[in-house]
């Protein structure tokens, strides 16, 4: 094939095209344009201010290394006046954060950002290793997502910084919008598109600057640059399942690839439609605390795994027979149905916000997971293996479904 | 979860460089494209996790880097998830898997899955 | 076997918590037909089932008829199973009030877009037309081929020409048909046209029922079909317009949209069909999904549907809460906000969405007058 020609100069060659409008771009002018489209949302949503000490998130992975390398830039050629650093979470699992805390430790140097690492074992007291040990691999990823969850807010405050930037793009957005949808879940279909998420609790402010940047925009700008970041899956979920939803927008973008886009802006303009009485105590959500991990996890991060959606279907199941119980629908005479409601429309649940009454971290029970989790470890230690207490997980099923999902990858093996 | 590398480089982080070494002319007279790379590298990377360092005259030398996951490079069309870039360019500019391979291509998968 | 009484009394639910072992052979509504099913969890004749929740539905509009004039309603049928079951159960319904004396509350006619002009599938389909006028004399039956969209919606050809760009050339010498497909044959994706043909049916059909006096639209989408189209809809950017293409409401074009069989599930309406004679020679089969088509080839409706069915063999009350979800959404409020020339979606944002790219990069950079969606299934989108 002929080279094509850049579409925004006309002379270099194209090497990308991009998804969400098929232009083709030059090295150069992607990433210029690519460094411009967060710009103009970082001005678009006033994300930070003059002067303002900003966390980033960062894993090792492409995302939060891109983000890195991009709010470096545009710090300097826009003139934020920010002061970055870069924020890391240890979970403790050697052979796999050691090799990508060695990249964040290069890219603390390349980009001259101080780093600060923050461990499991320091704040919970436990290793992801050790929890391995005492509860075996089967269900450890909801230790390490509910802990994580946590430790960015957590790390944050030690360092007296109020705001926290991740690296979660386009594509996990789209993957979250569709799980809500999925899941049912109204309040969370509010929340999951704002470009901040905030909590009372913490006080810490956290954002997504790339929100609106394609996965595959992140990979190729990484590439193009030549950044230093690592590359790999977890080795306590060394097939990570890949939920329902990241299968259906990887198999849409291949469709259509300004999908993933489309499913945003469906996203938010759907959050805007959510009844103001299910979307949640306005800022006291706890968006920040419980929807988002730190630079994505390959198997959790806005993610359903098998178990919950059995255990979900399980549920349905229960309430529609519940249902049938109820008599027949009535309609004052002469009423008029009210717009858009079904006849059936019933009050959707909403959410209470609390401090957990350990550690004070904003959670919707008394004692807030992660200290769930902690008490069921202490009370085991050394060595005797306990239930995974969140009741999200049956394995059985989970593992039935994993299999199933993961066939069409492992077939051609 | 990586390639064995097969004692060839690492570059930095962990990407993993091969210099693969193809015929110039396969059995039916065609030139060697994508498609015979990706199965090329299923049969002799994935199952014997070496590459076949035999350099005979009229092959055909490409640099070949991987930063990918070891299942997923069977699937490289159907599955979701991998770029294909021939020498940097996005491989829908070049023909896809009909790209006739050159020599001293550089040929690079790139999961953009999550991992990190 | 089927007698169509649509009250439901306490009796039957008192039946429910009853030992199992008491009701083995009977179904636990009608008492005389043998149990042949389980659904949910109820042991119930298949047909009692089905017409059960779709009453629960009708009685809305039922409501509304019995001090006031009676609602006209109308009723596209595309001779699927979904849209066959409806009619079948609203014709027997409206059968048994009349043998009763009891007041109807609603009315429907029956519009028929003939198939062969939406997909050239090369199946002849009068004889199922024929069918069903013969079996379902009492209504008021039209039939009007996709191309009279031209009558109907006289605006339509500026619009087309408008949406589909400088590069088509719509010629008005052409027979309307020609017109049509060549329009059609302008956008270039499975997935764009899927979406412009159901926006266009769609018009057609919400102006024939303007014309006919009818106030609301009554739609024959599953339960599935309706998380299928969720879905779709939010994949292709048109989230905001789930309000009424998946929820019960009104429509942009101020007819009401309902869609009384959401809670049933395709198979449960298959069930429904494969014992109902007057049906038959009505139904046009599904085609069965085409196993050899690579996904980037499948349009985003078709891909939804497949996902729908997929994971609904394992978790239908999953795919169900889907629609349900979708179902809860308020319309939106902004009002004398600009609409869409082609689908009546809103252009911009909706009201309280603070977005600030995704919308304005598309729609910047072309006229106004055509929604995100639209936008992005227009034939000048390469994508």
């Amino acid at each position: 094939m002929a080279p094509t020609a850049c579409f925004d100069c006309k002379e270099a060659r194209a090497v990308i095209i991009r998804p969400k409008n098929r232009h083709k771009l030059c090295r150069a002018c992607f990433i210029k344009v690519f460094e411009t489209e967060v710009h103009e949302t970082i001005i678009g949503t006033n994300l930070f201010f003059p002067g303002e000490r900003v966390a980033i998130g960062a894993s090792g992975g492409k995302d939060s290394t891109v983000l890195a390398a991009v709010l470096k830039t545009l710090n300097e050629r826009y003139n934020y006046g920010l002061d970055l650093c870069l924020l890391s979470i240890d979970e403790g699992i050697r052979g796999y954060r050691d090799d990508s805390l060695e990249t964040v430790k290069r890219n603390a140097v390349q980009y001259e950002m101080p780093l600060d690492i923050l461990g499991y074992s320091e704040l919970y007291g436990w290793t992801m290793d050790q929890v391995v040990e005492q509860v075996g691999k089967k269900g450890n990823c909801t230790y390490c997502g509910v802990f994580r969850r946590q430790a960015l807010d957590r790390g944050a405050a030690r360092l007296g910084i109020k705001h926290v930037v991740t690296g979660h793009n386009a594509d996990d957005v789209a993957e979250t919008v569709m799980m809500n949808l999925l899941r049912g879940d109204l309040p969370r279909l509010s929340r999951g598109t704002s470009i901040v998420t905030s909590s009372d609790a913490s006080d810490i402010k956290r954002s997504k600057p790339l929100k609106y940047a394609y996965e595959k925009e992140i990979v190729l700008y990484a590439h193009h640059r030549q950044l230093d970041y690592f590359t790999t899956e977890c080795i306590y979920s060394p097939e990570a399942f890949r939920g329902s939803a990241r299968t259906l927008i990887k198999d849409l973008e291949k469709i259509r690839p300004s999908s993933i886009l489309d499913i945003v802006k469906s996203g938010e303009d759907m959050a805007a439609l959510v009844p103001v009485e299910v979307r949640g105590a306005g800022k006291a959500t706890q968006a920040g605390a419980e929807e988002e991990s730190a630079g994505g996890c390959g198997s959790q991060n806005g993610r359903t795994s098998g178990g919950e959606m059995a255990a979900m279907e399980k549920q349905l199941t229960e309430n529609d027979a519940a249902e049938s119980l109820e008599t027949e629908i009535k309609l004052p005479s002469g009423a008029r149905v009210k717009p858009n409601r079904g006849p059936t429309g019933k009050a959707v649940k909403t959410q209470t916000i609390k401090h957990c009454e350990r550690c004070n971290y904003i959670s919707s029970q008394r004692i807030c997971k992660a200290c769930m989790l902690l008490d069921g470890l202490n009370r085991n230690r050394p060595k005797t293996a306990i239930e995974v207490g969140v009741g999200m997980e049956d394995e059985e099923s989970s593992s039935t479904l994993m299999r199933q999902m993961e066939r069409a990858q492992l077939s051609a093996t | 979860m990586y390639l064995d590398s097969g004692g060839l480089e690492l570059l930095f982080g962990n990407e993993r460089k091969h210099k693969v070494v193809l015929p110039a002319r396969l059995e039916d007279g065609s030139r060697p494209n994508i498609s015979y790379l990706l199965k090329y590298l299923v049969d002799n990377l994935m199952k014997d996790q070496r590459i076949d360092m035999f350099i005979m005259e009229d092959n055909v030398y490409v640099n070949v880097t991987l930063r990918v996951y070891s299942n997923s490079i069977n699937d490289v069309d159907r599955r979701p998830g991998i770029l294909v870039l021939i020498n940097d360019a996005d491989w829908e500019l070049e023909g896809e898997e009909t790209y006739e391979l050159q020599q001293g291509d550089n040929i690079v998968f790139v999961s953009t899955l999550h991992g990190g | 076997m089927y007698s169509p009484e649509p009250r439901f009394n306490s009796r039957h639910f008192t039946a429910v918590i009853m030992p199992a072992k008491e009701l083995n052979k009977q179904c636990m509504e009608c008492k005389d037909a043998e149990f042949e099913l389980t659904v949910r969890k109820r042991q119930l004749c298949r047909f009692r089932f089905i017409a059960h929740k779709v009453h629960s539905r009708m009685s809305v509009y039922r409501a509304f008829g019995l001090d006031g004039p009676k609602t006209q309603l109308l009723l596209p049928v595309s001779f699927g199973v979904s849209s066959s079951v409806l009619l079948h159960i609203l014709n027997a319904d409206r059968q048994h009030r009349l043998d009763n004396g009891r007041p109807l509350g609603y009315d429907f006619k029956i519009l028929v877009i003939e198939p062969s002009t939406v997909v050239a599938t090369g199946i002849p389909f009068d004889q199922n037309y024929e069918a069903l006028e013969k079996n379902f004399p009492m209504h008021t039956i039209s039939r009007i081929p996709f191309h009279s969209i031209f009558d109907h919606v006289p605006e339509m050809e500026e619009i087309m020409q408008e949406y589909a760009g400088s590069k088509f050339i719509d010629d008005s010498t052409r027979s309307n048909e020609e017109r049509l497909s060549a329009f059609r044959a302008s956008i270039s994706t499975p997935t764009s046209r899927t979406d412009v043909d159901t926006v266009l049916l769609t018009r057609l059909v919400v102006e024939f029922a303007k014309k006919s006096g009818c106030e609301s639209v009554i739609w024959g989408d599953s339960d599935s079909r309706l998380a299928a189209k969720a879905l779709a809809g939010v994949a292709k950017g048109r989230g905001a317009s789930l309000t009424w293409q998946v929820s019960d409401g009104m429509s942009p074009w101020g007819v009401r949209f309902e869609y009384p069989l959401r809670d049933l599930y395709k198979a449960e309406l298959l069930q429904y069909e494969s014992v109902c004679a007057e049906l038959s020679d009505i139904v046009i089969p599904d085609q069965p999904p085409s196993d050899n088509i690579l996904t980037k080839n499948l349009s985003i409706d078709e891909l939804m549907l497949r996902y729908v069915q997929n994971q609904g063999a394992k978790y239908p009350g999953v795919m169900a809460n889907v629609a349900r979800t979708a179902n809860k959404l308020n319309p939106s409020t902004s009002d004398n906000a600009p609409t869409c020339a082609l689908c009546a979606g809103l252009v911009g944002n909706v009201k309280g969405n603070s977005g600030v790219t995704v919308a304005n990069q598309v729609e910047d950079n072309h006229s106004s007058q055509f929604c995100y969606g639209c936008m992005r299934s227009r034939p000048e989108e390469l994508c």
